[in-house]
Formats: C-alpha cells, structure tokens, sequence
C-alpha cells in the first residue's frame, strides 16, 4: 500500500507547520544565542532589544513561570542559559515580535557579557579530564587476555569517524496557541509527543493536561527532533507569557548552526584472529564526542556499545564506552541511534586484520557471520537469524567472486582509474534500549456512518507509518482503506507516547491498533451473532466491508452492521495498549534481551576512484534486506534506498567543518547532501524472500534505520582502493571525502 | 512598497510588495499559496522551485517585485481543474514521495524537463533535478517517476500526429 499523504504531497496540499492558516494576534518568535563556546554570563541587556520595532517582549531565564530545564535524559540542558554556557548557539533569549524579521533584528541588539572559559572540543581530552556524561560502561565477556594469546593475527590502531547534519527538509517549529483556563495547544515539528508535553508543562508550570501538543506531519526528522525540545518549549513559553499565538520558525543555518548532529566518535581497538581467520577477540575503546549537554547522547551510546559485534560472532570481548562532554550543540539521535558507529568499528578492526593476515576481507566476513544459537556480547541467544540467508542472497544474485574478478580484471587494465568492492552485512537490534519506552497505546474510534478514525502515538515523517497502521486497521477490520483515516498525533487522544524513534513506531502502534481493531471486532461479532443466532465467532468475517457467515456472504454490509451497532448501543470506541513483551536489560551486568529481534541485510558496493584527482563514483549497489513479511514493501523499499544514499552521504561527502573557537562553518551553501547525480548507476534492492518474524505487526519488521548500515560500503569500497595504492598509513577516518582520498594518496 | 501586476497559475493579481520580500515570501504569506516551500532560503535546495515565465527558478532568490507583468506558475497551478497530471499520478505510481517537502519543487523542474524535453534520457533528468535535493527518497523513485511520466506522455503525441 502506498503512503496516504501523497496525493496531498504532489499537489502542494499538505499543511506543514509554517503552512496553517495564522491565527488572529499571531506573533513571531526568534533565539538570540551564545556567540561563546564555554563561558559564565556576567549580564545580558535586553533594554534595547525591548525597544525594537515591533519587539512584544524579550524573554530571559528570569520570566519561565516553572522549571528552567529541559534535560532529556539528565537535568543538565536548561532552556534559557542563565550562567554556564557549554556551546556556541545556546539559547539565552527569547524575542518575540509581529514579524519574524523584527524578532531577528531585535536580536542583534541584545548585549551579553560572557566571561570566558577554555573549551574542550577533543572527545578524548574531555575524558581525560573528567567530562563525561553520565557514566563510562564496560561489557566484558569471556577472557579477553587468553584469547588474545590464543590469537594468531593480531590488529589494533586508533579510528574516527564523523558527525553528520540531519537536513531534514522542515528545520525546528512550531506553533503554540494558548487557550481557555490557562491551556494551551502547540502544533510541533518533533517526533516525541510525551517528552515534549512533559517539557512544556514543566516549564510553563501547568499540569499535562492543560498542554495539548498536536503533530500532523514532519518534513523529515530522522532522530533530529526527538530529544532536543528548545524550539518547541520556547514557542509554548512566549504564548503563555504573551497570551497570544506564538511561531517559532528557525532558518536552515540557524539549524545547522545551532542544532545536534549524528555523534561523531573516536576509537582504540585491538582485535584477535585464529588461524583460520575466526574472530577469538575483540577489545575496543568507544568515545562519543556528545557536546555540552547530555540531551540523548548516553543512550546512543549504548546502543553503539551493543553493536560493536556487528554482524559476527565474537567470542571474547572487552568494550568500553564513554560520553565525552565537548562545547558543540550537544548531538543528538540520527537515523540508526549509535549503531552505524558501533558497526563501523568492527568493520574497521576486522578489515585491518584482514590485512595482517593477507586474507580477503570479504571471505573473512563471511566465516565470522552470526548464525542461529551463536550468542552477542550482552549474554542474548539468537534466534531465526538471517546473516547467512541474506549473504548467500546476494551471492546467488550478484556472484561476489565474479565481482571481486570483473573489478581485478578491470584494475589490471585500467591506470587512472581504480574499482573497489565491498560487502557489508546488517544486523540490528530492534527495541529501545531502554525497557520503558517500548510501549504504545492507539484509540480507533467508529462513527455511525461506518467511517473509523484511527489515533496512536506514531509520529509521521515520510516514513510512512500511518500507512501501516492504516492498512492494519482496514485488514483487522475486514473493511476498504478508504474507511479509515489515521488521525493527528495528539497528547489529549495518546498520552505519554514515546518517540517514534528507534524504527520502532510501526512495529509498536501497529502492534496496538491491531488489539484495539480486534476487540472491536470482537464486540461486532458478539453482535452479528445475536442477530443471526450463529454462535460461532470463529465463523464469522467482515471482509471488504461484508459479513459473512461461515464462508457464505451476507447481505449486511459494515455501515449496517454499525448503525446496529450503535443502536444497540454496542461501544464503539477502544483504546488499547501494546508492551513488548520479554526484554529485559541489567546495567550493572551489561546482561540481557534488550532487542525483541533483529534486523538483517547484506549489501555489495562497488566504487571507480579517479586516483590521479581523488574523486569517485559509486559504481553500483546490491541490497537484500530482511523486512519480514513487508506490511508494505513500495515504503520498506523507498525507506532502504532513502537510508542507502543518506548513509552514503555520512561516510563519503558530508563533513561538518567548525572554527578553532567552536562556531560552526558549515552552511546550506557548504554543506553538501547528496543530490540527484550520486545515485548510482545499478541501485538495487530486493527484500529478503519468506522472512517471517513473530516478534513484531502481522510478522514484519521494522525498517526506518537497519538499512543505513548498508551505507558503510562505500567507505569500505573506496578504502579498498587506497589500500591497494599504500598501506603505510593508519587507515583514514570516516567520511572518506574526494579530498580527504587525495590526500590519502599524495601527502 | 510598489505595485505589481502580474499572474499566478492564471489568475491575474494586483498587488503592493515590499521591494525586498522574496518571491517565496510573498506567494507564502501575501497569495496563501503555502505549498511552494522554504527549505534553505538560500538557493540551494530547489524546495521552493516555481515557474517564473515557464522557466525554472528558486522562489527564495528571486524579488516579488521581479515578477511585475510576468506569469507564475506554483505547485498548486500543476492539477488541472482538481485532475493530477501524468507526472504527478507518476510520482505516486512509483512512491517517489517520502516526508513531502521537497515534493511541490521536484515536480516544478521535473515538469519543466518535459515540457522542454519529453524524451529525457536518464542523465536528462539527473541534470534538470540536479539542483532540487530530496534528504528522504533516495532519488530512485524520483527518477523511475520521471521516466515513466514521459513514456505516459508520448503515446497520446502520436496519437494527435
Ligand atoms: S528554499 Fe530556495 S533553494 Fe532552498
Ligand atoms: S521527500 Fe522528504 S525531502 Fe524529499
């Protein structure tokens, strides 16, 4: 089924958050940030912003009725600074004005007085001195030591790999209008219904109930408006002190400037191989630079902590991971939440010892893939893994030892011009980390007329999710999609959502629209059995909006069927919850089941290196993914290919550039995203055939993030040809840039 | 301020502008035409791609004031009395649509391509899109969209030759 939204979409018809229609009084909201990286505010003077053209009021910590804090995770990150400053583009004011042009003028105009401090940037020199975010996690399983005797090949060096800017198309909004008895609605760009309401009702000191936070859509969020709460607590703040409407609407270099990235870290690692090639040990060293606040930063790095297995059975490991508090906007979730960094460094190690051991890599990855039985790190047995079915998937599509020959044969008659190969396999945990949010609850509602409105928790952002949960409603149902609409995600109809983050949003609301659906039906069915006098449940349907009786059709349609429903006063409304059940996590130990399932792929990327200049070509990718049963694969197909080329981009193109004093450079004019010309010429991506998974929505699985690793490919591939032209160097960091490949060669 | 003539899928207005409000600005906020989107305001994105005189350009770098005795033609203009044309059925057909954003942009170049060009080869499209980025698809469905709106286009050619 394809995304409900789009006959909207194409013609211009969907309503964003800039798009709905100004109400009466509507005023406009702007930040006025540090220009410091780390510091301690002596004063900030307003007095001439205040008298502005246009400016309503000037806000400052002092004015925020309730708690100064929006911390996700840790009490750390206040709204408004009010002493400390951790990173350039931390909010101190806020201005509100009629237009958003007055608001940024005004914002000129404020005058603070910063005493400086020495910033941190170096992840490992805030370690050194202490700076660190929450605790420092070590999971160590078997003997390390013992294996790393045992070990025959032995590799170990230092790695870094890169941040990344989100580039959703809507940069950070929202739209907050207050209303009766000291309430208010706020339409938000964000992807976490209940953090966010939280947020605002403790900033603006009123209980939840009295905040209603209202989500339609989002222009992209990819994990970047999950945590960091700034910009949508900050317009609630000025319509409640105001008593107006206030929008806050930022610029795409503010949000560049200003907002969290994907984390960028650097890494020891040692790794320990037999004769054969099996991996016996693994030790690594994760430090996560995190920036100044918390925000959600421990959490990802928990999640790269558990992957740093990857896709291989590792017998012996000791891995140690930190957050590392620097003076940059505090990053924050994107796409993949820690793993693609997790992954990366196994991949790194185990192409290193690749090396060593005069193997090819690509055979090496193979012998060490999971298998069912095998255990990871955390003490979690697996089940129905399909490392192996992916691999061999591809293999049987592509031939990878006639590829890995087409690309020698091609380098033996080509100078200039060298090809590269690499194959990357996927395996990623399914669940939030933390126990707790994997949790969601849905409301379908049935009106007299037979039409059903469907609610949950989910948060749209392109992914499609309520298309799924649309075509699990009519499924579970047995009536047209067209019956059904999914309604906006409101904190009134869901409460205490959890972030439609970790890939999870489908698997979990679908999950609990399903129960919702079934006991509805269940009630329907009591009825029409009543009516019939056929008391067999079992044997009664509703398909495409017609009940049947035991296979034969009856004349009785479901609009029918509902008004007597209604009549008989049957209810027609059910809310019901969905826990996912059996995971457990115990911190101490760093023991337990913290994913329901996994999700597993495996991908062949071919790159050409123009060796005389350092630019290249992705040449061609293969995909096979392991979806489950697709609850629709036109979506799980466009969310590889999305996740694919946004990957691509992290490990080639986009670097993130920051002057000495922590102000970022980088802008929409210099920060390239891929565009059109970089999909490669063969892009191909075939879902993993009759993969069934009892884990999660009508055997599906989740989609969103497990095909990003799919991306580290072209990193690998490109490494494969600066590998073949010198091996005198460390290997480089990740993203491999034309420039960063020409120097490689040359310096 | 100064006073503009001009048109918008159509329909002829008159209007007083601010000299430097931007073309976006002024079809967001003074037309009500919000489906044209902002998506770096710096010329970048192709997010806010109309037709200015049936030729391509960014919304965001081009004044309201330039558009005095011109035709505009926005996303909204695109539909025929409410009936989606080839290349937007082609971009649902083929799920070329993800969070919608840079949508209203992508069709505005795609259906400029055509209607220079409606037999675009491969590397045709890739050169007109070029400047129009999509941080959600991937680009494939796009380009697969593209082609098949041109191959729709063709047959109904022939027919009137
Ligand atoms: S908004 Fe005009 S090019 Fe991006
Ligand atoms: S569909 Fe989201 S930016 Fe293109």
């Amino acid at each position: 089924m394809k995304n409900v939204d789009m006959k909207m979409h194409v013609k211009g018809q969907s309503v964003f958050i800039d798009d709905i229609k100004a109400p009466i009084g509507l005023l406009n909201a702007a930040l006025f940030t540090s220009p410091v990286a780390k510091g301690r505010i002596k004063n900030i003077d307003i007095s001439a912003a205040q008298k502005s053209e246009g400016v309503a009021m000037v806000i400052t910590h002092k004015d925020i009725p309730g708690k100064n804090q929006i911390g996700h995770m840790i009490a750390d990150q206040p709204l408004l600074a009010f002493d400390e400053i951790e990173y350039i583009g931390q909010p101190i004011a806020i201005v509100v004005a009629d237009t958003r042009k007055n608001a940024k003028k005004a914002c000129q105009l404020i005058k603070v007085d910063i005493e400086k401090l020495e910033p941190v940037f170096e992840p490992r020199e805030a370690y050194q001195k202490g700076l660190i975010h929450a605790q420092k996690r070590v999971l160590v399983n078997g003997n390390i030591e013992e294996a790393f005797k045992k070990s025959k090949y032995i590799a170990s060096g230092r790695i870094d790999s890169g941040g990344q800017e989100h580039f959703y198309f809507e940069t950070q909004r929202a739209l907050a209008i207050p209303k009766e008895a000291d309430t208010i609605k706020v339409c938000a760009s964000c992807q976490s219904p209940g953090a966010f309401q939280h947020h605002i009702a403790e900033v603006l000191d009123i209980p939840m109930h009295k905040v209603e936070l209202e989500i339609r859509r989002l222009g992209g969020g990819f994990g970047g408006k999950e945590s960091t709460a700034v910009w949508v607590v900050a317009a609630a703040l000025a319509a409640k002190l105001l008593n107006r409407p206030v929008k806050l609407v930022i610029s795409r270099n503010e949000d560049i400037a200003t907002t969290g990235k994907r984390h960028p870290y650097s890494y020891d690692y040692k790794i320990g191989l037999d004769e054969n090639g099996k991996i016996l040990a693994f030790e690594v060293f994760l430090y996560q630079q995190a920036g100044g606040c918390a925000d959600i930063s421990p959490a990802v790095l928990g999640r790269s902590f558990l992957h740093t297995s990857g896709s291989y059975c590792i017998p012996n490991v000791k891995i140690t991971a930190v957050s590392c508090k620097t003076n940059i906007p505090p990053n924050n979730a994107f796409r993949g939440f820690g793993v693609p960094q997790g992954t990366f460094i196994i991949e790194s190690a185990l192409f290193h010892a690749s090396e060593i051991m005069g193997k090819n890599i690509i055979e090496l990855k193979k012998i060490n893939l999971l298998k069912d039985g095998d255990f990871l790190p955390y003490g979690m047995q697996l089940k129905k893994t399909n490392a192996v079915r992916c691999w061999e998937t591809l293999d049987e599509k592509v031939n990878i030892k006639k590829r890995i020959e087409a690309v020698e044969e091609f380098n033996k008659n080509n100078q200039t011009k060298k090809r590269g190969i690499s194959v990357i396999p996927v395996c990623f945990g399914i669940s939030f980390a933390q126990s707790t949010l994997n949790q969601a609850s849905a409301l379908v509602n049935i009106y007299i007329d037979g039409s059903v409105s469907v609610s949950t928790g989910a948060v749209e952002m392109g992914q499609g999710v309520n298309t799924k949960i649309l075509s699990v409603a009519a499924n579970t149902l047995g009536i047209q999609k067209e019956k059904v609409r999914v309604d906006t995600t409101n904190t009134s109809r869901i409460p205490n959502a959890s972030p439609t983050s970790a890939s999870t949003g489908a698997d979990l609301n679908g999950m609990a629209t399903k129960f919702a659906c079934e006991e509805l039906l269940t009630r329907l069915k009591k009825l029409i059995a009543k009516k019939t006098n056929f008391f067999d449940l079992d044997k009664i349907r509703i398909k495409d909006g017609i009940v049947y009786l035991c296979g034969a059709k009856l004349d009785y349609t479901w609009e029918e069927l509902i008004l007597d429903a209604y009549n008989e006063r049957t209810d027609l409304s059910c809310h019901s919850f969905y826990a996912t059940p059996a995971i457990y996590y115990d911190r101490v130990k760093e023991r337990g089941r913290p994913f329901a399932y996994y999700s597993y792929g495996t991908s062949l990327t071919e790159v050409e290196v123009d060796i005389l200049r350092g630019v290249y070509e992705i040449v061609s990718i293969d995909v096979v993914h392991d979806v489950g049963k697709s609850l629709s694969p036109e979506i799980d197909k466009g969310q590889i290919e999305g996740a694919v080329i946004q990957s691509i981009g992290w490990t080639t193109i986009e670097q993130l550039r920051y002057a000495p004093d922590g102000k970022m450079l980088s802008s929409a004019n210099s920060y390239k995203i891929p565009d059109i010309k970089f999909v490669p010429k063969n892009f191909n991506v075939m879902l993993l055939e009759n993969s069934e998974n009892p884990y999660a929505v009508c055997n599906s699985k989740a989609i969103g993030e497990p095909p990003f690793i799919h991306g580290l490919g072209a990193y690998f591939a490109i490494l494969d040809v600066l590998r073949k032209i010198r091996k005198d160097k460390p290997l480089p960091s990740l993203p491999l840039t034309p420039e960063k490949v020409f120097m490689y060669i040359y310096e | 301020m100064k006073t503009i003539t001009f048109t918008v899928n159509g329909q002829k207005y008159t209007r007083e502008v601010e000299e430097h409000k931007t073309l976006l600005r002024f079809l967001r906020e003074d037309i009500s035409l919000t489906g044209t989107k902002e998506g770096c305001g710096a010329g970048e994105c192709g997010a806010c791609t109309v037709l200015l005189n049936s030729k391509p350009v960014n919304a965001c770098l081009v004044l309201a004031v330039e558009i005095d005795g011109k035709e505009v033609i926005t996303i909204e203009g695109i539909a025929q009395d409410g009936k989606l044309s080839p290349l937007q059925e082609a971009f649902e057909r083929h799920h070329a649509i993800q969070c919608g954003f840079c949508t209203p942009g992508m069709i505005i170049s795609a259906h400029s391509l055509l209607q220079r060009n409606p037999n675009p080869k491969r590397e045709d499209i890739q050169e007109a899109i070029e400047g129009n980025f999509c941080r959600c698809t991937g680009y494939l469905q796009i380009i697969e969209a593209i082609e098949d709106a041109a191959e729709q286009l063709k047959p109904k050619k022939s027919k009137k030759r």
